[in-house]
């Protein structure tokens, strides 16, 4: 279905079953290179599974197969969780966190001047330049999902794996979250896997979709696969999608009508 | 080399108690023993992993009873079996679905009804085990303090290579999983050398105790550090204060208490100091 000719990741057949039930049933799909893929679907419909399969932390049958990387080694990934479950009474600053998976050297002698200068480019790509020294416990959930992408892309990575990126943040923060990820796809060309189910934002945002619910209902272009008939397969019925050009006549009126 | 640093000991603590030898190499113990469960007791809070190493300490009864059964020196008997449970209990903690305090209660069940069984077979060596449950640093012996020398050198070198990437799998394993960390070597190597650190600990302090000496310097560290490093000077700072405080309280003729059990006392004095002033922060 997707014209892109080497995909970054292809699920083929991927079926978990975790004490006899079926969370993922053969599913197949692919994430084009360099594109940004939204998984989208309802809650339980195994989109988190998915992704933990893909990063080796579910077991499955079937075949995920991830396209090395440019100079043919392992692909790197990177990483941003969806509510990442920390202790939040650690002492631990925002810049110990970026620079403890990349300093040998204790963090009891502090930070290597280079280790700290990287940390800080990468929080300042994201807007957190200024949270450096702040307890990582006291962030609010979009700060901390700003810091946990510069963590990922640490990993100078060739696919960047988002699970619910947006979840916990306010509507405009999500916004410059979006914004934000699109301007360091541009910048460092790495494919972008996001599981989401906000379906404005993936109208917006995405370049390739695939609607999940156990079994891929559907798999393509946004405008293409978010019809009503893949939505009601996908999330149940009752379920559509917001088409401005399809809005009622009260679009046109100033004050907005009573949208029923 | 124990016995050249022992002579220099009474020159640096001037006190009475510092004179007789005994003491001098119970304060030598503690100062190889103390930072080692600072550094390992960092990562036991952050971990969370209180109750696994109650259950590595409660395996030195079963422990001593392999070594009655074999006819094998007991202190052998108790750090392979500790460092074998400890790595059976991460083994199991990774695969098994179970929550991991049900997986330690299991083992922890299992290795005390163990020794119990031996013990009530010959009732001769149950008065040997309640040394165990106390402890005594005062009896340390030369032989000991080598092998607690070998094992200080040997941590901290695990220490200034991993203490970074275990903080990294301590805040979220599948967070450093997915960043190419190598979290399965580095709990196994945890697992291990703790269950090493608490066997040695068990012979100082004592079953009852060992836990504590592992976390309340941790603990109160936590109250005081802002940043990670400041962590772990804080955990060392105060671990080993305590050890050297306890020690020389415990010999004074006012006091005359046992000597684990003073030390935990006095770094329980330190908790509750930090915990005061964790509060008046937070007031302010």
């Amino acid at each position: 279905m997707s014209q892109s000719p080497a995909p970054a990741v292809v699920f083929s057949g991927v079926t978990v079953t975790i004490n006899g039930v079926a969370i993922l049933d053969d599913v197949h799909a692919c994430v084009p290179v360099g594109g940004s893929t939204a998984i989208v679907g309802p809650n339980g419909a195994g989109k988190t599974t998915l992704l933990l399969a893909l990063l080796g932390q579910m077991d499955f049958r079937g075949r995920i197969t991830v396209a090395a990387g440019a100079d043919g080694a392992t692909p790197r990934i990177g990483y941003v969780p969806q509510r990442l479950a920390f202790d939040r009474g650690l002492p631990l600053t925002v810049l110990d966190f970026m620079v403890m998976g990349t300093q040998r050297l204790p963090l009891w002698f502090g930070h290597r001047a280079r280790e700290a200068g990287r940390a800080r480019e990468l929080l300042a790509a994201v807007r957190a330049d200024n949270l450096a020294q702040h307890p990582l416990g006291a962030l609010s959930g979009g700060e901390l999902q700003r810091v946990l992408l510069a963590l990922a892309l640490q990993q100078k990575p060739e696919l960047l794996v988002l699970d619910e990126p947006a979840a916990g943040v306010d509507f405009q923060g999500e916004h410059l979250f979006c914004e934000l990820l699109e301007g360091l796809r541009r910048e460092h060309r790495f494919t972008q896997l996001m599981v989401s189910h906000d379906l404005a934002m993936v109208t917006h945002h995405a370049t390739h979709v695939i609607c999940l619910n156990r079994r891929v209902a559907a798999e393509g272009i946004p405008g293409e696969v978010l019809t009503d008939a893949t939505l009601a397969a996908t999330f149940g019925l009752h379920m559509g999608r917001v088409d401005p050009t399809a809005m009622p006549v009260a679009t046109t009126s100033r004050e907005g009508g009573p949208d029923a | 080399m124990p016995e050249t640093l022992s002579s220099l000991i009474p020159l640096l603590l001037p006190f009475d108690a510092m004179q007789a030898p005994f003491m001098q190499q119970a304060l030598l113990g503690l100062l190889l023993l103390a930072p080692l469960t600072a550094a390992m007791g960092v990562q036991v809070v952050n971990f969370r992993m209180a109750f696994f190493s109650d259950a590595i300490s409660h395996s030195v009864f079963a422990g001593v009873a392999l070594g009655l059964l074999f006819a094998l020196n007991p202190q052998w008997t108790t750090a392979a079996f500790g460092v074998v449970v400890g790595l059976a209990i991460m083994a199991l903690q990774r695969r098994s679905s179970l929550a991991s305090d049900t997986v330690i209660g299991v083992f922890f069940s299992a290795v005390m009804a163990f020794g119990l069984a031996v013990v009530s077979r010959e009732r001769n060596v149950a008065r040997e085990l309640m040394r165990f449950l106390y402890g005594d640093i005062l009896t340390i012996d030369t032989t000991s303090l080598r092998w607690l020398a070998l094992l200080f050198v040997v941590l901290l070198l695990f220490q200034f290579y991993s203490y970074n990437r275990l903080l990294y799998i301590g805040l979220n394993p599948l967070l450093a999983h997915a960043h190419r960390i190598e979290v399965a070597r580095y709990q196994y190597l945890f697992a291990g050398l703790l269950a090493l650190v608490v066997i040695f600990a068990v012979w100082a302090v004592g079953v009852l105790l060992v836990t504590a000496l592992l976390i309340v310097p941790a603990a109160t560290a936590r109250n005081l550090a802002r940043s990670a490093g400041a962590m772990f000077w804080w955990a060392l700072l105060v671990s080993l204060s305590s050890a050297i405080v306890g020690l020389l309280i415990s010999a004074q003729e006012w006091a005359r208490t046992a000597t684990g059990a003073t030390i935990i006392l006095v770094a329980f004095a330190w908790f509750v100091a930090s915990t005061l002033i964790t509060l008046a922060r937070g007031r302010s």
